[in-house]
């Protein structure tokens, strides 16, 4: 009977509530309490910081301006307009957001540097705005005589109760992060962080999601700077210098990025830091450098991850058990106006010198298995990039059962029904093989922020899951990480992932690549019983004795032209054909 | 005659921003990654100056003239620059591109602080190159130091460009930048050349340090202004292009001068004082800062740059 009470509790997670309880209880002073109201302060900062810089992989460099600009709202409009607690608290949480949204246009699609650089340079002039513009900001003198919390007419008192508001606001702050990151919506935001691209092919918005994480961690900064200046009741440009930035993103580094624990790890031992290093007295920025640089490269996931890792190890988990599979709802195929699946109309795409494809024409019909050959570089992997919207084409026309996709963001043309599995698989190798293939059904429903982030869509998704993984014949390995999955089980898994969105056109890019004999054959069954069923496939393949017997027509590619279509016996034996393949001399000898 | 003096000023600005987007994009190409802590060693190379000036003292009757004490801080920083790859890329190097965006950040504060500890916040100015005087063409006036600035870093500009176009060192520098694993294949050493990649752009910020701090003088905090600089005259000029760097930064050099001073140069168009909030150096670093968000905006791959696209 105890056993299973004490089952549901995670030792660890029960540890660190009581070292949270006994800490301040410890330090009871009025400066440990204020460094501990403090240490939660900066708590939900990091929390926000998490969504951004932990799930969406994105280096954002002004959130501490997102920080600052919340305690300057607070400040102003506390100590020069007299607004009340509930007014100002609102304001600083929106400012951000507001800001968040207009800058996040320019910024948000930038690749790594572009963005952590960019967004410093936001920081940079939100500081000059707050230095020079005195009259409302107090110039570099800042303003003084910020009023405290007030809340139903009660003033909060330092100490004992503005550490249990605070600490009751991460509490809150915690699970709601807890309730969105939980589910589908942070295992997308994984997929999205490690491969962008796939989670484009799976009809993830990944620019939404981007912009989702940027305006919640937004909000969660401008909370915390509200907090922050209520604490210490004076607001200056020290709020928006670098330093507060400097001191969130150490914090996430050291507690561990995407862990809610790691983020009140990290906040409450860097907020003591410069306890222990008092000898540094002003200059413990140091000691936050050096200990930055060392976690960086010798603890990448933190310390969390440090004590995660050891765990495993020491005590290895039995994954959980396999759900049970559900079959997928029946798929509203959309109607095939004009006879054409997907039609190519002078398709070009040119990088730099390259032509890498050069006007390809040609129709894929409902039901048909396209084989679609070349030479290596002959543009097959840009031909399937331009048509689900990876690449945009140069020239030409694309269209999707009808619809003109020209232009069209990969996510979109994703939903219109096109599926694709990848030449250089695209799984997720930390998640489990169930997870990858549950993602695919959580965007075929639409995902986004409050669609689809309860534990019922999560458990829908990987009871579906398990159905699909159970037809690709990969169900004995659902629970297993991707990473440690052999070759051929993962072509199966990325097939499975496909099929989630219950495409009507399946783009596979060298599906038998890798592949034995008996694999080859189990495979090409599968595929044409997929046919079989109404689905439109397009295999980009070199593997003659695999396609020949597999397809129903070929196209073939050299230098970016199509250099031949018809019967896979018409275009095997076609001059031009061999010749790419062999080179002039050799087809020649051949032919003879 | 006030534009010409303006135009000398905001060259000399240039040219220093100009080793500074230099160092950085050397580092950028041939690493892949981005080091913060270029700005930071601007800085560092203006206390260097600063120190050396204040060793050499004893030496040199009169005071130290800043040519003296450039080799020696340009030297310095060169040694510097390869301490500093030893810990901020070499242990990261095969880590995703933003572990060494986070380490070079990590030892900007170390800089920051450790400048703050031993020099204090107060702005400082190092020596001038030669001495304060003006030169003068008829009734033109210009520093001695701003055309002494613009000499110097024009030389240590086209002599980097050399040494990348002429040497066998700098073709193995430039092939090691084009492709690692193909130069390692040749049997290029890599990381040799990498560690002095990172020598040279330490070295080249360096000397941008020394340059800077007489006419602008130096405090700790100065390393996020001129890294967001570099950043801005790398974006203007197209993400790893060397020409595009120094053009970009000489570009915006000369709009930080010469804008905030337009009423003074056409005083016929700005008759009243109501605008005078906007032609100030304030205004002008964050209409910079506008116009490069409208450059990501609409064209993010820079003013002179190609699009690169990523292999899916």
């Amino acid at each position: 009977m105890t056993g299973r009470l004490l089952s549901g509790i995670n030792p660890a997670l029960a540890f660190g509530l009581v070292v949270l309880v006994v800490w301040p209880m410890a330090f009871d002073t009025p400066y440990g309490l204020r460094l501990f109201a403090l240490a939660g302060i900066y708590a939900i900062f990091v929390m926000g910081y998490q969504f951004v810089f932990g799930h969406a992989g994105a280096l954002s460099l002004c959130h501490g301006t997102f920080f600052g600009l919340g305690a300057y709202f607070t400040g102003i409009l506390g100590a020069k307009f007299g607004w009340g607690f509930p007014a100002t608290f609102a304001a600083s949480a929106l400012a951000p957001v507001v800001l968040a949204a207009i800058v996040a246009a320019p910024v948000l699609r930038l690749e790594s540097h572009y963005f952590a650089l960019a967004t410093l340079g936001i920081a940079q002039v939100m500081l000059l705005v707050a230095i020079k513009w005195e009259a409302v900001t107090g110039g570099a003198n800042g303003i003084a005589g910020v009023p405290p919390i007030v809340l139903f007419g009660m003033t909060l008192a330092r100490g004992w109760p503005t550490v249990l508001i605070v600490w009751g606001l991460v509490a809150a702050l915690g699970l709601a992060a807890r309730a969105v990151l939980g589910g589908l919506y942070g295992h997308a935001l994984h997929v999205m962080r490690e491969n962008p691209t796939a989670a484009m092919s799976l009809g993830l918005d990944v620019a939404r999601l981007r912009f989702e994480t940027f305006l919640l961690s937004a909000l969660y900064a401008g909370l915390a700077g509200a907090l922050y200046v209520h604490t210490i009741r004076v607001i200056s440009p020290e709020a928006l210098e670098f330093h507060a930035m400097v001191a969130c993103l150490t914090m996430t580094v050291v507690g561990g990025r995407t862990r809610l624990a790691g983020a009140i790890l990290g906040a409450v031992l860097l907020i003591h830091l410069p306890e222990w290093f008092r000898f540094l007295e002003h200059y413990y920025l140091i000691a936050y450098g050096l200990v930055l640089l060392a976690t960086i490269i010798v603890a990448p996931n933190g310390l969390l991850g440090l004590v995660e890792d050891a765990r495993r190890r020491l005590a290895p988990e039995a994954p959980p058990p396999a759900p049970f599979a559900m079959p997928l709802p029946a798929a509203a195929r959309p109607t095939v106006p004009t006879g054409a699946i997907l039609s190519l109309d002078g398709v070009g795409k040119r990088f730099g010198g390259l032509q890498a494809l050069d006007a390809v024409s040609f129709d894929v019909r409902p039901g048909e298995i396209l084989g679609l050959i070349g030479p290596n570089g002959s543009g097959k992997t840009t031909l399937v990039n331009c048509i689900t919207g990876i690449y945009t084409p140069d020239g030409g026309g694309i269209r999707i059962a009808g619809t003109d996709v020209g232009g069209m963001p990969a996510h979109e043309i994703a939903r219109l029904g096109v599926a694709r599995t990848f030449q250089n698989l695209n799984l997720v190798d930390e998640m489990s093989a169930l997870d990858n293939v549950a993602i695919a059904r959580g965007a075929a429903r639409h995902l986004a922020l409050g669609t689809q982030t309860g534990a019922t869509a999560m458990a829908l998704a990987r009871a579906e899951a398990m159905g699909l993984l159970e037809a690709v014949g990969a169900a004995e390995v659902a629970m297993r990480p991707c990473g440690g999955l052999a070759y051929g089980t993962k072509r199966r898994i990325e097939i499975a992932r496909a099929l989630a969105l219950q495409p009507t056109l399946l783009l596979l890019d060298e599906p038998a690549a890798g592949l034995n004999e008996s694999e080859q054959a189990d495979l090409a069954q599968r595929l044409k019983a997929l046919a079989g069923s109404g689905l439109t496939l397009v295999v980009i393949e070199h593997n003659m004795p695999f396609l020949l017997p597999l397809a129903t027509r070929l196209v073939c590619l050299d230098h970016g032209q199509k250099i031949a279509e018809g019967s896979p016996r018409d275009v095997a034996r076609n001059a031009k054909v061999v010749e790419a393949y062999l080179g002039p001399q050799e087809a020649a000898e051949v032919v003879a | 005659m006030l534009t010409l003096q303006l135009l000398a000023n905001g060259l000399a600005l240039g040219a220093a921003y100009a080793l500074c987007a230099l160092g950085f994009v050397l580092v950028l190409n041939a690493t892949g990654a981005v080091n913060f802590t270029q700005g930071d060693m601007v800085m560092a190379g203006g206390f260097a100056a600063i120190a050396t000036a204040a060793m050499l003292a004893p030496l040199w009757p009169g005071a130290v003239p800043g040519l003296v004490v450039l080799p020696v801080v340009t030297a310095g920083m060169a040694v510097l620059g390869v301490i500093f790859s030893l810990f901020a890329y070499f242990p990261l190097k095969s880590r995703p591109p933003v572990a060494t965006i986070i380490s070079t950040i990590a030892l900007g504060i170390v800089f920051q602080n450790a400048a703050n500890a031993i020099w204090g916040p107060e702005p400082r100015a190092a020596p001038p190159l030669l001495d304060a005087s003006l030169v003068r063409f008829g009734e033109l006036a210009i520093p001695k130091q701003s055309l002494a600035v613009i000499v110097v870093a024009a030389a240590l500009i086209a002599g980097q460009h050399l040494l990348f176009s002429r040497t066998p060192l700098g073709r193995k520098m430039r092939a090691t930048a084009q492709d690692r694993t193909m130069a390692a294949a040749i049997g290029i050493d890599v990381n040799a050349m990498i560690a002095l990649t990172f020598a040279l752009a330490t070295a080249l910020a360096g000397a941008a340090g020394a340059l800077l701090s007489n006419t602008f003088f130096v405090t700790p905090s100065d390393g996020t202004n001129y890294i967001v600089k570099a950043y801005i005259a790398v974006t203007i000029g197209g993400w790893g292009s060397i020409a595009g760097a120094v053009a970009g930064a000489l570009l915006i050099a000369l709009f930080e001068v010469i804008f905030p001073a337009l009423p003074l140069i056409v005083p016929a168009l700005f008759g009243s004082d109501a605008l005078g909030w906007l032609f100030s150096q304030t205004a002008a670093s964050i209409l910079l800062y506008a116009v490069v968000l409208a450059i990501l905006f609409f064209r993010p791959q820079g003013l002179f740059g190609e699009l690169v696209q990523r292999r899916a």
